[in-house]
């Protein structure tokens, strides 16, 4: 922490897969600071239903985890989907998250889980990690992990059948009143993740109608997530149709309509 | 296309690194963004570590760093300090027998240009260390990591199925009776 007070402007390194192809793309820091061998930012915990990822947790290791595997399964599952074996191994948490790329994958996955990141050194605690995209915070200091509240998790999926196009992350959670919020995220190659959100009037995930909820969630996409690569018709249909598929597994209705 | 920027004006900083290679003591100065690509090819001569897409996307350069794989395009070169690192040269015996992933991709041809080779041979050693008997999917998972354009992989999946064989016997030939 010294050393990021001393120099503020420096650049820090973890896994620095990202960071050696930022140097390719002409970034030439004069203070580079790497915490690769910090072993507490590698630590993940799970107390009082509060899931702490260290922000040095390798994709492996992630995917791997007794505590995440025991609390959110799904989680794990997805993590170890991404990216391939080599950069699985080498590639970190925190790298994932802030380099702030939009084809990588942990910010939609963890910003359907509603995370927060968790920061020292700097002018700001924590920032959700949906807020990725928003304007520059200023000076966060150093990454140190990412927390998820998971009492009120009901249900966690990851479709990225349809990457590059569309990949979706989606949650079920149980509001503290009454009702579930189904919170998706909407991911792609060319542009940032988008979230979107439904409240419904339900006690139970089975009440949930797949095809209803995700023709609301995908009918939220704005214009400019049409891309290059797809219109925003064909997004918006292909995200609802992904959100279709990820509820019909959340309430074990694998009908593809609501109509019997 | 390495990125220590000879031309810099500013004065470069240089790290000591001493790592293991294939068995043997290194000890080299490097700048600090240098890669291990860039160290293997030119200051080790292990040419064998190929230099293609140099964005740890193809997976020509794999080398293992104690035991696993990684994009020796996309580390830095002080990131080994200490570690134990191994490319496709450290494979053979001192002899020249092959290692089993050698014998197999040979024996099924799981090669054409043979490009890419060697990052799939690293692949597949870091694979059998990690399981020695891996089925088709978890072989299939680990091969797509890296870019093969000839020979549809195939040949590479059968390779890898063939040197958990080979090296299942050969272990089975050194166990004490």
């Amino acid at each position: 922490m010294a050393l990021t007070r001393q120099h503020p402007e420096a650049v820090i390194a973890a896994g620095c897969s990202d960071l050696v192809a930022q140097f390719r793309e002409g970034l030439e820091p004069e203070v580079l600071i790497s915490i690769q061998r910090i072993r507490e930012l590698r630590a993940i915990s799970n107390e009082d239903g509060l899931l702490r990822i260290g922000s040095l947790v390798s994709h492996a290791e992630g995917s791997r985890s007794p505590e995440i595997l025991s609390s959110v399964p799904a989680l794990a599952a997805a993590w170890g989907s991404i990216a391939t074996v080599r950069i699985r191994y080498r590639g970190t948490l925190g790298g994932n998250l802030l380099a702030r790329r939009y084809r990588y994958e942990m910010p939609v996955i963890l910003s359907a889980l509603g995370a927060q990141m968790q920061f020292q050194g700097g002018d700001i605690a924590a920032l959700p990690v949906s807020s990725l995209w928003d304007p520059d915070p200023g000076n966060v200091g150093i990454l140190t992990a990412v927390t998820i509240d998971t009492p009120s998790l009901l249900w966690f999926g990851y479709e990225r059948s349809m990457r590059p196009l569309s990949t979706v992350s989606l949650t079920v959670r149980k509001n503290p009143q009454a009702g579930l919020t189904v919170t998706a995220v909407c991911g792609s190659e060319y542009r940032q993740p988008f979230v979107l959100s439904h409240t419904a009037e339900a006690t139970a995930i089975t009440e949930l109608d797949p095809a209803f909820v995700g023709e609301v969630l995908a009918a939220q996409l704005p214009d400019e997530a049409g891309d290059y690569s797809g219109s925003i018709d064909y997004r918006r249909h292909l995200v609802g149709v992904l959100c279709r598929r990820l509820l019909a597994e959340a309430t074990g209705n694998q009908r593809k309509g609501s109509q019997p | 296309m390495s990125l220590e920027s000879p031309e810099s004006s500013q004065e470069t900083f240089t790290h000591k690194v001493e790592f293991e290679l294939n068995g043997s003591p290194e000890r080299h100065s490097v700048p600090t963004s240098t890669t291990v690509l860039d160290l293997l090819r030119n200051s080790c001569s292990k040419q064998g570590v190929r230099a293609s897409c140099e964005r740890s996307v193809c997976g020509a350069c794999t080398v293992l760093v104690d035991d696993l794989p990684v994009a020796a395009c996309s580390t830095f070169a002080f990131d080994i300090d200490g570690a134990r690192v191994e490319t496709v040269e450290g494979l053979a015996a001192q002899d020249g027998t092959l290692s089993a992933q050698q014998q197999a991709f040979r024996e099924c041809g799981g090669f054409q240009c043979g490009f890419c080779t060697s990052g799939m041979l690293m692949v597949t050693t870091a694979l059998l260390r990690q399981n020695p008997q891996p089925d088709r999917e978890e072989i299939r998972d680990w091969i797509s990591s890296n870019t093969c354009r000839c020979t549809g992989y195939e040949m590479i999946l059968e390779s890898v199925e063939r040197a958990a064989e080979l090296a299942g016997a050969k272990q089975q030939d050194q166990a004490p009776e």
